[in-house]
């Protein structure tokens, strides 16, 4: 758990964060969103110490980080950064094993985990072990970041805009690999980003700063129903919040049973998000579609009224 | 696609046609130069000035011929510069560098005279010329077949063999051989006296330079003081340097009996190590403090973030990824010091370029080459070792 309490930064006059406070639990996803200059990734080095708080208490697992050796508490907590920051001069295999290798595990062990982790990221060791950073394209460099910060198996894990410099496709294709391994491994994350889109995606919890406080934190949802200010609002993206809201909310939480009347042409997947069965039903000029499990079995059915009044529902706003 | 695409140009007979310019050019200059400069000199004595003579008297017809031949073919080849024709193209430069000494052992068999002992062959402005054309298109051949520095350098360390055996066994009325035959043992001691002189001071540089380039990186303050010093240094000349040190020196060695008995001196060694040193520490200290300072911030942080201790983080990431162009620096340096350590012959430090003094003085100018030479080439041997190694330490092995 990572707990930080009326934390500030000063360097010099300039505050570049003003008493913040937030907890992040055992396990959780937490991101901190914002424009640049607006003291996040100045919060997420602080944890780690690369920068040390001006103020304020950070406790990690019950301890204020100031009792730790910085050296020993950096190697139990992983790294990751936009720009991979892995060392040119060493291959893939020799920079995932790293921080096992700074611990003095064995060369078997650092060599078994190493594979352990590449596997893991999708990366065959036979053909990217002995690849230099060079070699590599963006997004298998910051694969390769990701195992390293991995690789010591640290509770925490804070990323620094770690997708920030890949093109969109590969930056989606990262976010899904990184939202599987975390409903696997559970650790606990920090992840600083300023592209709303994927803190809402990736996020249990979501803290919006700005100027170097937090103007606003929940969870994604309660964000997206209330934002607390027209800044929030735009960072959540104005009018395609709904959209946005809807690509939360699993079609299967949503749906009603059978009706009586035949089911709908169109067919959609009980895990699907809202967002898509609303894109679906665009698409097949179709104002109900019919909800089917992973056998494809009809389990349900979805309808657009069904939608718009789980939206008012969720926003607080009575029934008609 | 455009329409313009389609419609046949006049241009288009000329596409596919790219002659490489730089190689055929060097080619028309080699066979310039073989034709209207002296190919070799002779002289019926040391002292005397040789009179020139062109291709034909030097090789006669058929040699003639065969040269005109050979230097047109790296013309001819250049027209369609295609990889297999550039690899020909370095075979055949290579192969053209290792014939010259038998061209030069055919003008001897061809223009002198057995009964005149003292008859002596010198290369001529053609020779000079086409040879260092043909460095030239090394060069260019390096870079289009994308070659790492070692290569050529190997090459060329055959061509040298095959000049020394030529040397050795058929080209005693070469000039240049007989001015070596006449003192080998003191060449020996000269080329080994140059080494040694550029080793130490090279060394010391190195050993101080690191130091230096250290404390300027932790005081800030250093820096400017100590690059204002090393820049002044470097722009004394070289002899009123060692004109400088006599007197201080001198003094030393007069007052200070420990210090003569080390060996320090007005003149010779001493001095001529400490100029040295001076003039070579600017690049050194130079390139290390960039090395140094021009690591990525991000390499460093995400170092630093892993939990690399300081020196963990100096000796695994800082320093290896600074290697490269810290060697650079060790490189420039040695090359310099090379040619620098020839005018230390002038006060009496030795080195090769002792010959180069005797031979102006005595208006013999196969010595002043007999010296020339072999400083050119070992700084050409440690340039191209050097900035190969640098070349193989760069991050990521490969290039």
């Amino acid at each position: 758990m990572i707990e930080l309490s009326h934390v500030s930064k000063r360097f010099g006059d300039e505050t570049a964060v003003d008493d913040i406070s937030l907890r992040v639990p055992k396990g959780k996803f937490c991101a901190l969103v914002g424009t640049s200059g607006c003291g996040k990734s100045t919060t997420l080095r602080m944890i780690n110490r690369l920068i040390e708080h001006s103020e304020g208490d950070i406790i990690l697992d019950g301890q204020a980080i100031d009792a730790y050796d910085p050296v020993k508490l950096r190697r139990r907590i992983g790294y990751v950064i936009q720009h991979t920051g892995l060392f040119p001069h060493w291959n893939v295999a020799r920079n995932i094993g790293l921080v096992p290798r700074l611990l003095k595990w064995s060369a078997t062990d650092v060599q078994s985990r190493v594979a352990e982790l590449m596997h893991l990221l999708g990366l065959p060791v036979d053909e990217f072990g002995h690849k230099y950073p060079h070699q590599l394209s963006g997004g298998q460099a910051q694969r390769v970041g990701v195992a390293r910060a991995l690789a010591a198996d640290p509770d925490i894990l804070l990323m620094d805009e770690p997708f920030g410099a890949l093109d969109p496709i590969t930056r989606e294709k990262l976010q899904d690999e990184l939202a599987k391994l975390q409903a696997r491994l559970h650790k606990t994350v920090v992840f600083v980003t300023h592209d709303m889109d994927e803190a809402l995606k990736l996020a249990d919890h979501l803290v919006v700063m700005r100027e170097g406080r937090i103007v606003q934190q929940g969870s994604p949802l309660a964000l997206l129903q209330s934002p607390a200010d027209p800044f929030v609002e735009s960072l959540l993206g104005g009018l395609e919040r709904g959209l946005k809201q809807a690509a939360l909310t699993r079609v299967k939480d949503h749906m009603t049973s059978m009706g009586p009347t035949l089911p709908a042409q169109s067919r959609i997947p009980g895990t699907f998000s809202l967002r898509q069965a609303l894109s679906m039903m665009l698409r097949d000029h179709s104002d109900r579609l019919t909800v089917v499990d992973q056998h494809d079995v009809p389990v349900g059915e979805l309808s657009l009224r069904r939608i718009i009044k789980e939206a008012q529902l969720d926003n607080g706003n009575p029934r008609e | 696609m455009s329409l313009m695409d389609a419609l046949p140009t006049p241009r288009l007979r000329w596409e596919g046609w790219h002659p490489n310019v730089v190689l055929v050019s060097l080619s028309l200059i080699m066979l310039a130069a073989f034709w209207l400069l002296d190919v070799v000199s002779m002289a019926p004595n040391r002292i005397v000035l040789g009179t020139g003579h062109g291709a034909l008297e030097a090789f006669g017809w058929p040699g003639a011929l065969l040269a005109t031949l050979l230097l047109s073919f790296i013309g001819i080849l250049a027209c369609q510069p295609t990889h297999r024709h550039y690899r020909a193209l370095f075979a055949a430069v290579i192969v053209i560098m290792a014939l010259m000494p038998v061209g030069l052992m055919a003008s001897s068999y061809l223009l002198i005279d057995p009964e005149m002992p003292q008859a002596r062959l010198g290369m001529g402005a053609a020779y000079w010329v086409v040879l260092f054309v043909l460095l030239l298109c090394l060069v260019e051949l390096r870079l289009r077949l994308n070659l790492t520095r070692i290569w050529p350098t190997l090459w060329l360390c055959g061509v040298a063999l095959v000049w020394w055996l030529c040397a050795a066994f058929g080209l005693e009325t070469l000039a240049l051989v007989q001015e070596f035959k006449a003192r080998d043992q003191q060449f020996l001691s000269a080329v080994a006296q140059h080494i040694k002189l550029v080793g130490i001071a090279v060394s010391v540089s190195i050993i101080l330079g690191l130091a230096l380039a250290m404390l300027m990186r932790r005081y800030a303050r250093l820096q400017k003081g100590a690059f204002a010093v090393l820049n002044f240094l470097q722009t004394i000349p070289s002899l009123a340097l060692f004109g400088l040190l006599l007197a201080p020196l001198a003094w030393l060695a007069a007052n200070v009996p420990f210090l003569a008995q080390l060996g320090v001196s007005g003149i010779g060694t001493t001095p001529a190590l400490i100029a040295l040193i001076g003039y070579s520490l600017l690049p050194i200290v130079r390139n290390t403090y960039t090395a140094l300072e021009q690591v990525s911030f991000d390499t460093l942080e995400a170092a630093k973030g892993m939990g690399m201790r300081a020196g963990q983080r100096f000796w695994q990431v800082r320093l290896p990824l600074a290697l490269p162009v810290l060697l650079e620096g060790v490189r420039i340096t040695t090359v310099q010091a090379i040619g620098l350590t020839a005018v230390a012959a002038l006060i009496g430090a030795g080195g090769l370029g002792t010959f180069i003094f005797q031979g102006l003085g005595q208006a013999a100018m196969d010595m002043v080459l007999l010296g020339a030479l072999p400083i050119l080439m070992l700084a050409l041997v440690v340039d191209a070792g050097l900035g190969a190694l640098a070349e193989a330490l760069r991050p990521g092995g490969t290039r």
